[in-house]
């Protein structure tokens, strides 16, 4: 296996944006949609930018801008690519309305939030949502229901627990109807299971020495990964008993790692390094893959595309640099 | 003569002549009755028709022989009485008509009887011709009965046999005429339409007649070109009348499937009648066949034009009519019509393209499935014989043999898809093609030229992308390959995109002898697929589709594109293509792990000759054509595909082969166009984003950097400031590539360095360096001013000032201060400024002297580089890099001291080459850092340089003409040209100035070569700026022209040791100096002040 994969030089990005002008915290693909459809990319960016690029000339369409200048560190749609939620560093989580080339902020919800944790968003059934977010007071995760933003509970760790500000967010359900599961990384390097309608931790896991950066969770495994500020990848599973376990941990060259993304399709995953690198593993076996090296930055985000044909799909990284690299990588399998 | 009106008066009138006539048949009666009819009108003759024909007719009937000359006159009355009658009884014209008929017939019984004479037989053609207009309608269908066949067929015959063997052309042609009236064709208008039903009757009676007639007819066609055009005119014209009227398919599509029954008693006419069944049509058409093709071949080869016109009348009207029944002959109508398409006169030209038109137009051969057949089987003969007639025909050959298949392909039209389906047919087809279109490679210029270096920036509005000029093996003409190209296009119009695309995009990649070829058609193909330029008769069926055309193109181009296809050996250069060569195998061969693995083909091929690298260079050339093709034919659809066809095309514009770099700008302004840019200036701008991202991805890859830079650089040429924002990470991006490969790639990079540095300086550079200028020459002007001052208020205090100044200065000098607090207060308004340039360096610098600085940064390292080249590059990009970064002198100064060391050993010992250079870099680098500099110049440089010019003066005062172009030539210039200007930069010290006066010295010598005494007079002449006084001393010790009277008798008398020598070589300029010095610090001869200066 070895020597194939130094028969195989890795790959060069298959093209690269430019222009957001401010380090790239955050991306996401809108690429389902039917044929006249254009591919979207949304990248948010430092200096408070959104940018809608289009993927097939590989400009931007849009830039928006909704928060005050201040970085954006993370955008998702909400059910197609009209309508988007971003979360700034100006403590909004705003909605937007982007059908017909509208660019308006139709609501937003004031998080009072300090830290980067990323919101998670969860599709309960059609047209309503269920959003975790990091609320104000320092250890609290808040679930609200979009877009009619009630409230649905705080998850409050015990009194005593010390978790810590939290750090990443997944909100997952088993399938379509059952019970809505919120997984939570701490800055005490823990990773928590909450049930989210009796507002209750399940399991405590303490996967890291550090914050835990970054998670991403494979629902029908039932099998998780997260990684922290360490040089460790950290691979852990739910039991039947609902108890959070280490399966195993992979040790990395260098330390830092900014985000992880498992393929929809649960094969690879990609994670984002400060070491200005982004590296492919097989979700199965946590087998290293490549090591993709064309960033000159840390990189901050990965991102795998939603293609309905596998044969298109893609892989992007924002980075420090300023720059979005996309790749056309392990497409086939 | 009177006229009579009436029938009465006409009778009384008539009478008498027609009595006489009755009695005694002479000429002179017959002539008589004509001389009375002629008083006769009309309306009244009409009435007595039949009685005045009577005695004519009785004197026809009359047995026994008859005088030749009484039966014409005879006939010609009764002809002069039709013309002016109506003929209204069916038996008077039946009997008229066999009466007629039997003049012409020969007497039965004597065979061997003299010939009737030619006039007779005019006579009665001509009446017959009259009789037949002089009939009503009704009444001449009489004649078209069965029961009149025998007597029908005996006037054919009686008229066929006059046209045939007649040698009169007059006879010849009434025959033909008659005969033509005689099958109710005439020309004229007069005679009604017969319906459907007289038509098929009439159908009926002429089948008999029709083997008859159509052989001799044919026969006629086909016989000496003697007998004139016309009769064979007339004679083609009935052809196809006859055969149009009996072979028609309206009428053959009602015939019942049995014959008819006649009534008994016409049993035996029955016999002679024909049932146009099946069976009589096929064997019918099969003999019309030969006799068509026998037609055609004769007449399409006829010298006079109308007699091709008729030829072309005839398969139009045979196409109308009979194209089911006569489909097996069309194969050679087609062909003749096809073929007279390029006729040389131009009324059969148009004739022919009308007719061609029309038969399009009505979709003749679209619904007609047969005649397709007939088509395409031609098709396929054509394309067979193709090669071969290419090989072997002359270039007019060539010309009618690729008409004939345009012409065919037109024809098809829609139906070409018939014969594109069928492999065998696609493949003739295309071999032929392929093969015809063979290239000339042998030319070596197209090897040769070469591009002039340096490239310009790419004009505005470059020649259009018109094609190159290319030669063909196997012809020259241009309409030739015009004709091809047609053909191509029509064949794109029509046929299949996606199919002929897979086709010869299956050739493209089966051989490389095909490429080219394949390639030229495809970008025909899709031309004619967009419906540019392409000469069609029908329009398509099915309109354009943008999506597959866009499909098609994009296939396309990324075969082009494809590294195996577009990145080929077009030069054995020493400098580049080698080690890319090599390198770009090892590029390949990583590559193929991922694309295709035909590419490792490549590096087993045998070194390349002229004639592939020709080869290589025009599929290059095609296949930037295509690219050109491709946009027009996309407009601004083009623009999304820029994003992978921009940069290759700009890479091209930069190769060194003189046709691909032409071809590529040609390229380049047809994507502006298409894409409705302005200019090529504007394309790149606009899509600089695509392109950066293609340079930087290419940087990645050792193998590719080489095109790479040279993309950046044209596109650096070709762009202004607003780029610099998306550059800056490409830039880093070379800088970093740099990094890792100083060894192979540095002259590669250098290049890219030095057209970044480049269009910095351009973009940013020019306001400093004027500003600089400014600041100087204001240094100059207040220096002047103050001498100026110094000259007019010269008064006896302000030299006891002088004085004064003078020994208080000594006095500091040995140490001896005095007053510290009135220097402090002197400095004190001279230390304001320094802070607020301190600021000004921690204000963030501008990107582009960043840029300059990470520049100059590798400059350092490579300036001690092994290859000579190198260095030079390097010198010259650290000049630039100088000069960037003039306004940040913060930043510059600790550059400059990094670049010391290495500066001072290219100036001390190396290649003069480079020392020349870097002496460059060293004046520039003066322009800003004179303090930094004096010190490390005067104590690493100076000597060196003084010494070098001191041990050359000796071998330029000896050397002859020739030596001006030696290097060490150069050397010594560019030395004394600098040094004067980099002393006063520098504001070096008195002694380093005496060294550089003392070198340069002796190049005041009248010996030195012209220029270097210039040069010296230029250090001399910067040294009086700097210090006017020793210069004035030390070349008046050398020759003084005049004596100095001290002004006052206390001071010692002036003695110089230049004074009163004898003239030697230095003496001319040194005069020369020193009147310049005069002119420079004032009129008159020096005053006592110069004498107590220190020295």
């Amino acid at each position: 296996m070895l020597t194939v994969l130094m028969a195989l030089p890795p790959p060069d990005p298959q093209f690269v944006l430019r222009g957001t002008s401010a380090p790239v915290h955050t991306l996401h693909f809108s690429c389902g949609g039917p044929e006249p459809d254009i591919p979207l990319l949304f990248s948010g960016s430092e200096n408070g930018f959104i940018h809608v690029w289009n993927l097939k000339t590989h400009r931007v369409d849009t830039a928006l801008d909704g928060h005050g200048r201040k970085s954006v560190y993370c955008v998702e749609t909400m059910g197609g690519k009209d309508r988007l939620l971003s979360q700034g560093r100006d403590q909004r989580i705003c909605l937007w309305d982007l059908a017909e080339g509208r660019t308006s902020v139709t609501d937003s919800v004031f998080t009072e939030h300090m830290g980067f944790c990323r919101c998670s968003l969860l599709k309960v059934a059609q047209g309503r949502w269920l959003m975790a977010m990091a609320a104000r007071s320092l250890e609290e995760v808040q679930i609200l229901e979009l877009p009619s933003k009630t409230s649905v509970c705080t998850l409050k760790p015990e009194v005593g627990a010390k978790l810590g500000m939290p750090m990443c967010l997944k909100l997952w359900q088993l399938s379509c109807g059952s019970q809505p599961v919120l997984l939570a990384g701490y800055e005490d390097g823990s990773v928590v299971l909450w049930n989210v309608s009796m507002g209750k931790a399940l399991s405590q896991l303490s996967c890291h020495q550090e914050p835990v950066m970054s998670l991403d969770f494979d629902s029908e495994k039932a099998k998780g990964i997260s990684g922290s500020s360490e040089k460790v990848l950290s691979i852990w599973c739910l039991n039947e008993q609902q108890n959070l376990q280490v399966y195993k941990t992979h040790e990395l060259v260098n330390a830092g790692i900014s985000d992880i993304t498992i393929r929809p399709d649960k094969k690879i995953l990609a994670t984002a390094g400060w070491d200005h690198r982004i590296r492919i593993f097989s979700w199965k076996k946590l087998k290293p893959l490549a090591v993709l090296d064309y960033h000159t930055a840390t990189v901050h985000c990965v991102s795998f595309s939603d293609h309905s044909s596998p044969w298109d799909r893609l892989l992007a990284a924002g980075s420090k640099d300023q720059r979005i690299s996309v790749w056309s990588i392990y497409a086939q399998t | 003569m009177a006229v009579f009106d009436t029938p009465q008066a006409a009778f009384g009138a008539l009478r008498p002549v027609c009595v006489q006539l009755t009695r005694a048949q002479t000429v002179e009666n017959v002539r008589q009755l004509q001389a009375h009819l002629a008083g006769v009108s009309g309306a009244a003759l009409q009435e007595l028709q039949e009685y005045v024909l009577f005695p004519l007719r009785f004197a026809l009937r009359v047995p026994g022989p008859k005088q030749e000359r009484l039966v014409q006159s005879l006939v010609q009355c009764i002809s002069s009485v039709l013309a002016a009658t109506c003929v209204k009884k069916q038996e008077l014209l039946q009997e008229l008509f066999s009466e007629l008929c039997t003049c012409l017939a020969p007497p039965p019984s004597s065979v061997k009887a003299a010939p009737l004479s030619e006039e007779l037989k005019l006579a009665v053609i001509q009446a017959l011709h009259t009789l037949m207009h002089s009939a009503y309608g009704d009444v001449i269908l009489s004649l078209y009965r069965p029961s009149s066949l025998p007597l029908l067929g005996f006037a054919v015959s009686l008229l066929l046999t006059l046209a045939e063997q007649e040698k009169a052309k007059q006879i010849k042609i009434s025959a033909l005429e008659c005969l033509q009236v005689l099958v109710l064709q005439c020309d004229c208008q007069e005679h009604r339409q017969l319906d459907e039903d007289e038509e098929q009757q009439c159908g009926d009676l002429f089948a008999s007649f029709l083997p008859g007639i159509s052989i001799t007819l044919s026969r006629v066609i086909a016989g000496d070109i003697k007998q004139g055009h016309k009769p064979t005119v007339s004679a083609i014209r009935l052809f196809y009348l006859i055969v149009g009227l009996v072979m028609a398919d309206k009428q053959l599509a009602r015939i019942p499937k049995s014959k008819e029954k006649l009534p008994v008693e016409h049993s035996r006419i029955s016999e002679l009648m024909i049932h146009r069944g099946s069976d009589w049509t096929k064997s019918t058409a099969e003999k019309l066949s030969l006799l068509l093709h026998k037609v055609v071949e004769s007449s399409s080869v006829h010298p006079h034009w109308k007699v091709r016109l008729e030829l072309v009348e005839l398969v139009h009207h045979l196409l109308r009519n009979c194209s089911q029944s006569l489909v097996d002959s069309f194969s050679h109508l087609l062909k003749a019509v096809v073929g007279l398409v390029n006729d040389e006169n131009s009324e059969v030209q148009s004739r022919c393209n009308k007719v061609l038109q029309g038969i399009a137009e009505q979709r003749i051969v679209a619904q007609n499935r047969a005649l397709a057949d007939v088509l395409s089987e031609n098709l396929h003969s054509l394309a067979t014989a193709l090669p071969r007639l290419m090989n072997s025909q002359d270039d007019m050959g060539k010309v009618s043999t690729l008409s004939l298949l345009l012409g065919y392909l037109k024809l098809l039209g829609p139906k070409i898809n018939i014969v594109l389906n069928s492999v065998s047919h696609l493949q003739r087809l295309s071999k032929a093609l392929v093969q015809v279109l063979e290239l000339d490679v042998t030319d070596v210029k197209i090897v040769e030229a070469r591009r002039s270096e340096p490239p310009g920036p790419l004009q505005q509005g470059v020649q259009k992308g018109r094609c190159q000029k290319k030669y063909f093996r196997f012809f020259t003409e241009e309409k030739v390959f015009q004709l091809l190209q047609q053909v191509c296009r029509v064949l794109g119009y029509y046929g299949n995109l996606y199919l002929l695309v897979d086709h010869f995009m299956g050739l493209y990649s089966e051989s490389g002898l095909y490429r080219k070829q394949a390639a030229m058609i495809l970008n025909e193909l899709v031309m004619g697929a967009a419906g540019v330029g392409v000469d069609f008769l029908q329009e398509r069926e099915v309109p354009l589709n943008v999506d597959d055309l866009k499909g098609s193109i994009t296939s396309i181009l990324d075969e082009y594109m494809d590294q195996a296809n577009w990145y080929l050996v077009t030069s054995v250069d020493t400098e580049e293509s080698s080690p890319e060569q090599s390198e770009q195998h090892l590029g390949l061969a990583v590559r193929a792990g991922g694309a295709s693995s035909s590419i490792l083909l490549q590096s087993s091929e045998p070194p390349v000759t002229t004639r592939t690298m020709n080869s290589n260079i025009w599929q290059i050339c095609i296949q930037l054509e295509g690219v050109g093709c491709f946009a027009a034919v996309l407009g601004k659809e083009f623009r999304l595909l820029l994003l992978s066809a921009l940069y290759p095309v700009l890479e091209k514009a930069g190769d060194r082969t003189l046709l691909i770099s032409e071809t590529a700008l040609g390229t380049l302004a047809d994507i502006c166009e298409a894409c409705g840019y302005d200019s090529v200036q504007c394309l790149i701008n606009e899509n600089s984003d695509y392109l950066v991202n293609s340079i930087s991805l290419n940087l990645r890859q050792l193998a590719y950097q080489p095109r790479a830079s040279q993309v950046l650089d044209t596109m650096l040429r070709n762009s202004d400031a607003s780029l610099l924002p998306l550059i800056e990470d490409v830039i880093q991006d070379v800088l970093s590539a740099l990094d890792q490969s100083y060894n192979s790639q540095a002259s590669t990079f250098l290049r890219v360095l030095h057209s970044v540095m480049t269009a910095l300086v351009q973009w940013f550079g020019m306001p400093s360096a004027e500003e600089h200028q400014q600041r100087h020459s204001d240094k100059g002007q207040s220096r002047a001013r103050s001498q100026g001052q110094h000259k007019v208020t010269m008064t006896s205090q302000e030299v006891e000032q002088f004085f004064l100044d003078y020994v208080s200065q000594k006095r500091i000098a040995e140490g001896d201060l005095p007053d510290l607090e009135e220097e402090e207060a002197d400095e004190i308004p001279l230390a304001k400024p320094e802070p607020s340039s301190d600021t000004e360096g921690e204000a963030p610098m501008p990107s582009h002297a960043q840029l300059a600085r990470d520049v100059m940064e590798r400059c350092i390292h490579l300036l001690s580089d092994g290859s000579l080249r190198v260095r030079l590059k390097v010198l010259d990009v650290l000049e630039l890099c100088v000069t960037m970064l003039h306004p940040h002198g913060n930043h510059l100064l600790p550059m400059a001291h990094r670049v010391w060391p290495a500066l001072v050993t290219r100036l001390i010992s190396d290649d003069p080459l480079a020392v020349l250079r870097a002496f460059k870099v060293l004046c520039t680098l003066a322009q800003t850092c004179g303090d930094f500099l004096r010190q490390r110049f005067s104590k690493d440089v100076l000597s060196k340089l003084t010494s070098s010019l001191l041990s050359q003066a000796p071998a330029s005062a000896r050397a002859g003409p020739v030596y001006s172009h030696t290097l060490a030539f150069k050397l010594q210039l560019a030395l004394l040209q600098g040094l004067g200007s980099l002393c006063e930069r520098l504001d070096m010290g008195e002694s380093d100035l005496n060294k550089v006066a003392d070198a340069c010295l002796i190049y005041l010598s009248a010996k030195q070569p012209v220029k270097l005494q210039e040069a010296a007079q230029s250090v001399f002449l910067h040294l009086m700026h700097v210090d006017p006084d020793s210069t004035w001393l030390l070349l008046s010790e050398v020759c003084c022209p005049e004596g100095y009277e001290p002004p006052h008798p206390s001071l010692r008398p002036v003695k110089l040791s230049g004074m009163g020598r004898p003239r030697n070589e230095l003496t001319d300029n040194v005069l020369l100096l020193l009147q310049r010095l005069q002119q420079q610090e004032g009129t008159g001869p020096r005053t006592s002040t110069q004498e107590a200066s220190p020295s």
